[in-house]
């Protein structure tokens, strides 16, 4: 394969991996959000701010963890046939399926550059008495999707590697 | 061309891209937005995004890491073998008494997390070496823990009711508290099975040698009472609060996953490989998770928008001139079906834009619905050819145990399964008396 897509695919892992291990921890935010609210709701007044704060959390920690979720094979597939396939012929039906990941990622990303953009004009908030502003959520998710969208044309240059005899 | 002939498509479609192997999110989100586009233009472009900030704000997704993490800190610190010394000691000298205490601990376990993968990690490495050790049937044992790791999934607190509750809209509270007795009612259902086997022939469990018995001190026997504890620990300071209304479901997940991680600690199992592969699985289960409910829901959403769902209850009632309980009947047996070939997210996905609001329609309880359906799971959990267990099983099993006989195993297993679910369809007041009483509904 030539170079520059080596080096494409290497860049995009590891700036993945980078990402999701950093997106991992969220976790602990998360339950960090939650112990919080649990305290106050039993000992002084309910937080405002917890509920959405644990949303958006949880939202960071499954988008921008998708990519790595994606590189650590995480994501089942129906593997009735598929199992039974030589690596090649994995990797040639891979070529082809990898587009339909790519399709449903590129509507996801239209819709929420879309929504993100909205969001900027009208300075859109959340309807809740907290009232955050919703445009940095979507942001993280545009992320997200697009660090998934680099990751399966990785996925496309690693398959076609495969076929034409040369592992990256 | 009519909606259902596009609804026909869509479902055609799905099942190709699922066969060719794609990951099952991508194989769905696609179908999902490539019909929204062709029906609707630009307008269904956000069908996609929507579903994300739908799943966002359904607050109870939240436990779902939770209860995922809380699995892993069990099975990877092994938290549970001192659990199963317990009924090892206390329950070895009867005829099949380990079989018996292994049932108790998967109930256990099954009380302490939301799925069946700690469950079966746990019978597979501590109980079924042992088991195998003291000459019980091979085939009886591994079809009883993967039987009893899949109660992981029925027994609150369950990650399966939780997706169900959010593809059904139903309080998930009353879901978990519906599933208790069923999976009791299972679980009496194994007991009873080992107990009579192992009474007819007693060289399928044969009862710990006396003398072995006889060394084992009752300082030791109350000692390991201890380890009974923790569960009961967990799992009342889960459901404790929770029910009393002190927090909400979302924040007892919380203090049960930390209850877990702070006994790993303190017990010193949590060292830096555990808790890595904690992590790691954690956010691969959950990511695997939260994308399929997304393209899930993206799904649904065009289905529902085609209003197919009309145009089939109608086909049924007036075309076919069934009455509710025969429709009721033959979406049971064409679950069960499906559940032998496909694994159970693909089956949520598949069947909810299709059976929930045939349910809903026909008017029946979509509680008790649940509970049916996550038994179904359970089935397509241990039946080949995707059977989540089984390959777990046969990854974690000793090698004395063959593909063969785990196959052979869970045939009586999923014959009780079957009878659990036809003992729930006729009285469904097993699974909707406690949600009642607790509820008041």
């Amino acid at each position: 394969m030539p170079g520059f897509l080596v080096a494409y695919v290497h860049g995009v892992e590891a700036l993945n991996r980078f990402v999701g291990r950093c997106a991992m921890y969220l976790l602990f935010v998360l339950a960090g959000v939650l112990l919080w609210s649990a305290f106050t709701k039993a000992f002084f007044r309910p937080a405002l701010w917890t509920q959405e704060m644990a949303q958006f959390t949880m939202v960071g920690y499954f988008v921008l963890g998708g990519a790595y979720s994606l590189i650590l094979g995480a994501n089942v597939r129906m593997d009735l046939l598929y199992s039974r396939w030589s690596v090649r012929k994995r990797a040639a039906v891979d070529c082809v399926t990898v587009f339909a990941l790519i399709g449903f990622l590129v509507v996801l990303l239209w819709g929420g550059i879309d929504s993100t953009l909205y969001a900027f004009e009208v300075g859109e908030r959340s309807r809740t008495v907290w009232r955050p502003y919703m445009a940095p959520v979507k942001i993280v998710i545009c992320v997200g999707v697009f660090l998934m969208l680099l990751q399966s044309i990785a996925f496309l240059i690693r398959d076609i590697a495969i076929l034409r005899g040369r592992e990256i | 061309m009519s909606y259902e002939a596009i609804a026909l498509l869509m479902f055609a479609g799905m099942m190709v891209m699922l066969l060719t192997g794609a990951r099952v999110f991508s194989g769905i989100g696609f179908i999902a937005v490539v019909a929204a586009l062709l029906l609707w233009g630009d307008g269904g472009s956000n069908i996609a995004f929507t579903s994300t900030i739908k799943l966002m704000n359904w607050y109870p997704m939240l436990t779902l890491p939770m209860f995922v993490w809380m699995g892993y800190v069990m099975s990877e610190a092994r938290l549970a073998d001192d659990l199963y010394k317990m009924f090892h000691v206390w329950f070895g000298p009867v005829p099949g008494g380990l079989a018996i205490g292994t049932i108790l601990l998967m109930v256990l376990v099954s009380a302490m997390n939301g799925l069946s993968v700690a469950g079966l990690a746990i019978g597979a490495t501590i109980a079924l070496p042992e088991l195998l050790k003291r000459g019980y049937d091979k085939r009886m044992v591994t079809g009883i823990i993967q039987g009893g790791s899949s109660l992981g999934i029925l027994v609150p607190p369950s990650v399966v009711l939780v997706l169900y509750a959010m593809i059904a809209r139903q309080p998930v509270g009353h879901l978990w508290l519906a599933g208790i007795f069923p999976g009791l009612l299972m679980a009496g259902l194994f007991l009873l099975y080992v107990v009579v086997r192992c009474g007819l022939n007693p060289k399928l469990g044969p009862p710990l040698p006396p003398e072995e018995v006889a060394a084992i001190t009752w300082a030791e026997r109350l000692r390991l009472l201890q380890a009974g504890i923790l569960p009961l620990v967990i799992f009342a300071s889960m459901m404790g609060p929770f029910l009393l209304g002190y927090v909400s479901l979302v924040e007892s997940s919380v203090v049960g996953a930390t209850i877990a991680t702070l006994v790993a600690l303190v017990k010193g199992r949590l060292n830096k490989q555990v808790f890595e592969n904690c992590m790691v699985n954690t956010l691969g289960v959950s990511c695997m998770f939260m994308w399929i409910l997304l393209a899930a829901l993206a799904f649904g959403a065009v289905f529902d928008g085609l209003g197919a769902v009309k145009a089939i209850e109608a086909f049924f009632l007036n075309d076919l001139g069934m009455t509710r309980w025969q429709i009721m009947l033959m979406m049971m047996l064409s679950f069960l079906i499906l559940g032998i070939f496909l694994d159970d997210t693909a089956m949520l996905v598949i069947v909810a834009p299709l059976y929930i609001p045939l349910v809903r329609a026909l008017d029946f309880d979509l509680i008790w619905f649940g509970v049916l359906y996550t038994i179904t799971c359970q089935v397509a959990y241990i039946t080949p050819p995707f059977g989540y267990n089984l390959f777990l099983m046969r990854a974690m099993a000793p090698n004395e145990v063959s593909l063969g006989d785990i196959y052979r195993s869970i045939i009586p297993i999923v014959a009780i399964m079957v009878l659990t679910l036809g003992i729930i369809m006729a009285f469904p007041q097993i699974a909707l008396w406690l949600p009642q009483q607790v509820y008041g509904r």
